[in-house]
């Protein structure tokens, strides 16, 4: 199908390709590859994340250490060599059948993803745990908690709050790296259409698919993300106006602390 | 001192933009030169040789027809010395440029080059696409660990194996329509170039890996013992030089060269030094 602009200009994009893709069962099963890895990629990163967190930000010298030194690997190498190093490398290292069999793509890809996300997450954690007011440790201290007691109830809950933002974007970007796994050969969304579009030749409509399903979860998530933001500024007087939040007051629900009504 | 630290920064800023455009201007591969031999062949009505380069496409990481000579950015190979030698026929230069396989053909289609010359199959698909000029004629072979531990002979037996392969290849092409004839599906793996999907099979990840028998043959002979191939050559089909469907003048003279080095021996001489003598366009 060539556009009826290709007067001036040639512009050949089919349509008809693009729709024919979009709902293709080959496409969803990457897009449901990508969004489980990812997933689950992230929550293992923010739980150790956090972990790590709350090492480096200890006094304790070996948890200090230790935490750093995993951070500078894990955020100072790039996520594809580490991919390439910790599936393909090791596996040819530990020439055991047992360790073979059950080190799979898909679990290395999740197991080496967290592990890469839980060295930003780390760092995201500490400076949420920076930002709650010291004061909040002195006065835990002084009702007799120790460090952990104190972190685990007054600290950690309040650092969440300013995590939140940079914790979504951390999972927008997780989710956008995955297209490295093809260096282990995990077919998700990009690469789903990078092999599409090597058998049709229609590269544009192939990507236009796949970019369309990244647009999607993203905007998904932002909305959710929002929301989250939302609940954990309960209490605050000038509370942030979300899509779902302007949505309900059109409805006619009404919420206290909200704008000018 | 504010004033010296901002010279500074800005001459660290002029550096970089000094390297980004020279680094822009920078050329790709090798630049061999065609002297002697050839000049029989008019090639004056040929645009994509006027200015007497002959601008080849090869994804250099399948040997043993394009790879590049270990350590080194020299492409050598198979499919390397009959571009050559072609371009000594037409009396030019030739220039390779690294191209991911799957790519290729649309690189091909934005004259990101002129001919690609990459282990390719003529396909009825890429000939929609592209004109070919057949050259040599290959099958396909199966790359198992040593011992054959899955006892594989041929297509049939790869049905609930997992199998290797790269993208955009008539292997990953057969290996899905092996699937209508499977009960058990094959499982099919794709990576990016072929040595990645070799070092999975390696790495005990696939059962086997898929691709161009003399390709298979070779991975077999450098895995120091890890791999061997299955002694049966899959659906012998012809190769072919790539070009764009309006390159009819280029097209009618790589023809021309290519007869030329078949009638003057210089074909075969190729084929025989890399050990695949058979492989000749029947």
């Amino acid at each position: 199908m060539i556009a009826p602009m290709s007067e001036l200009l040639a512009i050949r994009y089919d349509f008809d390709v693009v729709w024919d893709f979009l709902f293709d069962p080959i496409v969803l099963e990457a897009l449901w590859e990508t969004m489980k890895i990812s997933t689950l990629a992230m929550v293992g990163g923010v739980v150790l994340g956090i972990v790590l967190a709350v090492m480096r930000v200890s006094r304790n010298p070996v948890a200090s250490t230790a935490s750093g030194l995993y951070v500078w690997f894990w955020r100072g190498t790039p996520v594809i060599l580490q991919l390439l190093m910790f599936f393909f490398g090791l596996k040819q290292v530990i020439d055991e059948d047992i360790f073979r069999d059950n080190w799979t793509r898909f679990r290395a890809a999740v197991v080496i993803f967290a592990f890469n996300e839980a060295a930003y997450m780390a760092e995201i954690g500490r400076a949420g745990i920076l930002s709650v007011d010291p004061g909040q440790m002195d006065a835990a201290k002084s009702l007799g908690m120790t460090n952990l007691q104190a972190m685990r109830r007054i600290i950690l809950p309040q650092a969440i709050r300013v995590m939140i933002p940079p914790t979504g974007n951390e999972f927008i970007a997780l989710l956008k790296n995955t297209s490295v796994l093809f260096a282990i050969g995990i077919v998700e969304l990009t690469n789903a259409a990078r092999i599409q579009a090597a058998r049709n030749f229609k590269i544009m409509e192939l990507y236009s698919v796949a970019a369309f399903w990244y647009l999607m979860i993203v905007t998904v998530f932002s909305i959710g993300q929002a929301e989250l933001e939302r609940r954990f500024a309960a209490g605050e007087r000038d509370q942030p106006q979300t899509l779902f939040s302007r949505m309900t007051r059109v409805v006619g629900a009404s919420r206290r602390g909200e704008g000018k009504f | 001192m504010p004033r010296l630290f901002r010279t500074f920064l800005t001459l660290c800023l002029v550096a970089l933009a000094a390297a980004l455009v020279f680094a822009a201007c920078g050329d790709d591969d090798d630049d061999n030169g065609g002297n002697g031999g050839g000049g029989d062949i008019d090639i004056s009505g040929v645009p994509e040789l006027d200015d007497g380069v002959l601008n080849v496409g090869s994804d250099i990481a399948y040997a043993p027809f394009e790879f590049y000579e270990e350590g080194t950015t020299t492409p050598d190979g198979l499919d390397i010395d009959l571009a050559e030698a072609i371009a000594v026929a037409l009396d030019v230069d030739i220039e390779f440029q690294n191209t991911g396989f799957d790519g290729i053909i649309p690189a091909l289609e934005v004259d990101d080059f002129d001919v690609l010359i990459s282990a390719m199959t003529i396909t009825d698909e890429r000939s929609e696409v592209i004109d070919f000029v057949p050259y040599i004629t290959v099958g396909t072979g199966i790359v198992v660990p040593t011992g054959n531990p899955d006892g594989i002979a041929g297509l049939d037996d790869l049905c609930g194996k997992t199998v290797a392969v790269q993208v955009g290849t008539i292997q990953f092409d057969m290996l899905e329509a092996q699937n209508d004839s499977c009960d058990d599906d094959v499982n099919i793996v794709v990576f990016d170039t072929n040595p990645l999907a070799v070092e999975d099979l390696r790495t005990g990840g696939s059962d086997a890996n898929f691709s161009d028998y003399p390709v298979a043959a070779e991975d077999a002979a450098i895995s120091g013992g890890d791999l061997e191939v299955v002694d049966t050559q899959i659906a012998p089909e012809p190769y072919g030089l790539g070009v764009r469907k309006t390159s009819t003048e280029l097209n009618a003279v790589l023809d021309e060269a290519l007869q030329a080095i078949i009638d003057d021996g210089t074909y075969q001489q190729i084929l025989d030094d890399w050990d695949l003598p058979d492989i000749a366009l029947n």
